[in-house]
């Protein structure tokens, strides 16, 4: 299903749904291929988060934490979450406090297509931000080209009720999409506790996302405009520990109100100049409360979270001469954080991303390359007052060189290089007795070389003769180096902690995938296998006796086989993920040893005229597993879908 | 940290001959420890919050054995093991009394052989100290919610209000909790002097809470015939640690406001409280000598750890050393048997905080041997 082999095939059945995406193509070929790419709107029944979608591609590991309202977030080539940009139609979803973007907040109800880019992505105008990711993620959604909707209920395990309905119309020159989306789930479910079986107790959610979208074109160019509105309250059921009979796990509960509004517009202004202006205004409001009265074992937290930003980036690209193209990025952003939790410094900051990039594209020899610059300011003052102002301005030069080869239409050798930086959050710096304000970026270095063949179809035709085969093989081999890296540790004083600059990891690591299909006239199939090696080893204090160990969460061994079958009105799809042991600290002993885990879900879909009817079963063998140690995944649980194209 | 009861309760006699942990092997440390009638020396590792990952060590000074997750190999029905942060161990006779902080446990065990003999819930419990009757357990359930037992000693929640800390009292004979008393603002280390009972109250939530986001400076004096609060005294703010001397003097330690108080040792004598000594972050007793290490600037990450031993009788600090050999994070301190530093010393260090630390035993300043413990090893005692 989510492998470009499917797509592909898929696309010769829904040839409309991405008529849309550009109006403005790309005037200089791309040097690098996304890893990864899915388009959601072919997949009869996709999963419900875009987390599940991420969770299959090479390369990536989800942390979750459990349940519809646990977090997850994506650690793409063992660089860490921070490292990856997630964009939603080309503009950075960001989170100056933590760096974390819960994956598990985005439906893909909402969006188009997922995909992956390892190295730069390296299109006309990109913005700087995303010269300036380790490793991103795009979502994006595609503009309506005729009048219609999607309405989709969806019920099911845990006390789950999901609704949402997309209404789009077309005015011409004009297109506007509006979509609204409910999500209840109780959270409940049984988990093994060593010889008993306990109750995942206060996980429960409820979400509603009202989403806006405009889209438009003029001569030249096209525009977008997106209001998105993102409410929810959920609990948090805390980790599974020893607890004394009659004392709850956790009555922590937190409500979020994220809003934002953003738009850009892209104009070819000559045959050579290009440019595209973006803006992005982001309100982020979150109420964590530990409900102490309900748990004597709870920290008496009642806080309230603020983040506000303001962005706008301006990309201009220009052609020199056919192949040669420069594109030069310039991004503002500003980022507040109140809140009113005691000792709080409330801080700001102005960061100014550039990037100056160019690209040589033949169509059997590419060059891409850039140098990207960040600047951040920051200021903070404090309710008592007594903080300094020093260690306010960080920067960082980023550089990156990427190759592509192509000696045949079927063969491709690329390869890139890069260096990237992200700042120290909020919580890095700020955090009240604990964050540091000395701190510097952390980098991570990244060199990779691929192989990509597609032995029996050169590339993804919107067309073919009935009965075509298509085939693709990918590999890739990578060594990255995550320096500087901001961990806690506790100070003199063994009370108080700090964020330091002190970690260093070095990762080795090979993705594999091979992917086929096969399109007739009332049947297709199509199957991938995916395999990722990655030794990522500890190397920040040789002195440790953890030093040269594999650090947490990052197994050797991963990998998922995925197949799908349509025929007629039937269409159903197998993934299994496979996960080799793990340890859950850098000590690589038996006491932190997480084994080997596998989870298969399946569905099913019918479609009859415009209804589409599914059922998915998902970790189909009850496999009982954990990822992040102390909160048990599910075990065995279903879904119905029904879904109305109008 | 340690329980005043540690060095004043560690003198037993030997164990008996057939006790259930005999067949249990660790690393083997060459002992030429001279602890006269010691049979073990329990360090409970505290673990990570949230990690479920605290663990009960012992050397046996028989024949040196040094063994590490001793409770969850001696009670192996016990799924969860200890619990979640282990923030206290005492002996009382042959029994240890182990305070699991994140599982609301005091878990007793027998120190004979670590089997399991009562898990006792409290409240996020914090330290323990004992009279002959009772066992006496700091609390910050205060802060969050009062609550009381029902028939079958399970906690049932009554109210949410109160906001400050409690002392439970347990029996211990009949290992149920016997009524409760309204302390200061998160109450830390508590210390036994004749029929008194004294708790260093820290404020370390209150710090973070309005009105006033501020610790607290007081020591509770606790009348244990009437188990009611007599009086407080002010000292300075974040209390951790306090114990008692053979000669009644109170001596506890401060953790500061990480602002612009430093951490400290301090006596009271009467109601009035003294200063002793500047820096005082891991603290112990014995023999009427306070151990402390320290360092120079607590607000500096990498200043090295500072060591001095406080007597008691001679009103003076007898031993200062800026450092012991290949400590990384010194988090908890055994000297059992010597006037200063020069005898015997244990050190546990934390290393990272995240993974196993190390025990590290001195003959005088001289490093002797380091053994592997669990994730943040903290707190010693003897039997």
């Amino acid at each position: 299903m989510i492998s470009i082999a499917l797509t592909a095939l898929l696309l010769i059945q829904q040839p409309d749904t991405l008529a849309g995406v550009t109006v403005t193509a790309d005037r200089v070929l791309p040097v690098l291929k996304p890893v990864e790419e899915v388009f959601l709107p072919a997949i009869k029944a996709p999963p419900v988060q875009v987390a599940d979608v991420l969770r299959r591609f090479t390369g990536i590991q989800v942390k979750d934490y459990g349940g519809a309202g646990g977090l997850k977030t994506v650690n793409v080539r063992s660089l860490g979450s921070e490292h990856v940009g997630i964009f939603m139609d080309g503009i950075q979803i960001d989170n100056a406090q933590n760096m974390q973007v819960d994956l598990g907040r985005f439906s893909t109800d909402a969006i188009g297509s997922v995909s992956l880019y390892n190295g730069n992505k390296a299109r006309q105008l990109q913005t700087a931000k995303e010269y300036a990711a380790g490793a991103a993620v795009y979502l994006e959604s595609f503009r309506p080209v005729a009048d219609g909707g999607v309405a989709r209920l969806r019920g099911g395990s845990f006390e789950t009720v999901q609704s949402s309905l997309q209404l789009d119309k077309v005015f011409g020159r004009v297109a506007v999409r509006a979509a609204a989306e409910y999500l209840y789930s109780g959270g409940r479910y049984k988990f093994p506790y060593y010889d008993t079986t306990l109750v995942r107790e206060n996980g429960d959610i409820r979400s509603l996302r009202l989403d806006g979208q405009v889209f438009g074109t003029v001569r030249g160019g096209e525009w977008r405009m997106r209001l998105y509105s993102y409410g929810s309250e959920r609990g948090y059921p805390g980790p599974v520990i020893r607890r004394a009979a009659g004392f709850p796990f956790s009555a922590e509960r937190q409500a979020d109100q994220d809003a934002f509004v953003q738009g850009s517009w892209r104009q070819d202004w000559t045959s050579a100049y290009s440019t595209a202006m973006r803006f992005k205004l982001a309100d982020n409001y979150t109420h964590y409360n530990t409900h102490a009265e309900k748990n004597p074992m709870t920290l008496p937290y009642d806080i309230h979270y603020r983040q506000r930003s303001a962005y706008v980036s301006l990309a201009q690209s220009l052609v020199l001469s056919g192949p040669w193209s420069v594109d030069l990025a310039t991004d503002l952003q500003y980022n507040t954080l109140d809140s009113d939790v005691g000792q709080f410094v409330s801080p700001c900051r102005t960061t100014f991303n550039g990037a100056l990039a160019t690209r040589y594209a033949l169509e059997r020899l590419r060059l891409g390359a850039h140098l990207a610059w960040l600047g951040a300011w920051d200021t903070y003052g404090s309710r008592a007052g007594g903080f300094t102002r020093e260690n306010s301005f960080r920067s960082a030069w980023m550089p990156s060189l990427s190759v592509s080869w192509l000696p045949t239409s079927a063969l491709e050798l690329s390869a890139f290089a890069k260096r990237t930086y992200r700042l120290p959050t909020f919580n890095d710096l700020y955090y009240a007795i604990m964050g540091n304000s000395a701190l510097i970026p952390e980098s991570a270095t990244q060199y990779c070389l691929s192989l990509r063949a597609s032995p029996l179809s050169s590339r993804p035709r919107p067309s073919g003769p009935r009965g075509e085969i298509s085939t693709e093989f990918l590999a890739s081999a990578y060594y990255n180096r995550v320096a500087n890296k901001i961990v806690a540790i506790p100070t003199a004083s063994q009370f108080r902690w700090t964020m330091l600059n002190i970690g260093i990891a070095d990762i080795i690591g090979l993705d594999l995938k091979a992917s086929g299909s096969y399109q007739a006239d009332d049947f297709a199939a199509s199957a991938a296998l995916r395999y990722t090696f990655q030794q990522a080893l500890d190397h920040s204090d040789p002195e440790s006796r953890t030093y040269g160990n594999q650090i947490p969460y990052i197994p050797l061994h991963s990998g998922s086989i995925d197949f799908s079958l349509a025929w007629r009105s039937w269409n159903f799809i197998w993934n299994t993920l496979l996960t080799g042991h793990r340890w859950s600290r850098t000590a690589n002993i038996p006491d932190y040893y997480l084994p080997p885990w596998s989870t298969t879900d399946v569905s099913l879909a019918y479609t009859k005229k415009l209804l589409t009817l599914s059922l998915g079963v998902n970790n189909l063998f009850n496999h009982r597993y954990q990822i992040i140690q102390g909160y048990p995944m599910p075990g065995t649980n279903a879904f119905l879908t029904v879904t109305l194209h109008f | 940290m340690l329980a005043a009861a540690l060095c004043l309760c560690a003198c037993q006699p030997s164990g008996e001959e057939n006790d259930k942990d005999k067949t249990l092997t660790g690393e083997k440390v060459p002992v030429d420890v001279d602890l006269h009638g010691v049979n073990k020396v329990f360090l409970l590792n505290e673990g990570q919050m949230g990690s479920n990952n605290a663990t009960l060590d012992f050397l046996r000074l028989a024949d040196g054995n040094y063994i590490t997750g001793a409770f969850k190999k001696m009670n192996p029905d016990e799924g969860g093991g200890l619990g979640d942060v282990g923030n206290d161990i005492a002996i009382k006779g042959n029994e240890a009394w182990i305070v699991v902080n994140n599982s609301g446990i005091v878990e007793v065990i027998s120190a004979r052989d670590e089997t399991h003999i009562a898990a006792i819930p409290v409240p996020t419990p914090r330290n323990i100290a004992f009279d002959d009757k009772y066992a006496y357990v700091s609390s910050w359930a205060g802060a969050y919610v009062t609550g009381s037992y029902d028939e079958s000693f399970n906690y049932v929640i009554t109210d949410s209000k109160n906001p400050k800390g409690q002392v439970y009292r347990i029996d211990l004979k009949t290992k149920k909790v016997d009524g409760s008393v309204e302390v200061g603002y998160q109450p830390e280390g508590l210390a036994y002097y004749e029929g008194k009972l004294y708790v260093a109250n820290s404020g370390g939530v209150s710090c973070q809470l309005p009105p006033d986001y501020a610790y607290d400076n007081t020591v509770s004096v606790i009348d244990c015939a009437s188990f009611k609060v007599e009086h407080t005294i002010a000292v300075a703010p974040n209390l951790k640690s306090v114990f008692a001397s053979t000669d009644g003097r109170i001596y506890v330690t401060t953790m500061g406001n990480y602002y612009d108080v430093h951490s400290g040792l301090y006596v009271i004598e009467g109601t009035k409280a003294g200063k002793v000594a500047d820096y005082v972050s891991v603290a112990s007793i014995c023999a009427d000598v306070v151990f402390c290490i320290g360092a120079e600037n607590e607000f500096d990450w990498n200043s090295p750890g500072e060591y001095f031993a406080w007597s008691c009788k001679a009103g003076k600090q007898t031993f200062h050393n800026f450092n012991f050999q290949g400590i990384v994070k010194p988090y908890g301190l055994l000297v059992p048997d010597s006037a200063d530093f020069t005898a015997d010393v244990f050190i546990a260090d934390a290393g990272d905080y995240f993974n196993p630390g190390t025990l590290h035993y001195y003959r005088g300043v001289e490093h002797k041997w380091s053994v592997t413990t669990g994730v943040c090893p903290a707190h010693f005692a003897i039997w």
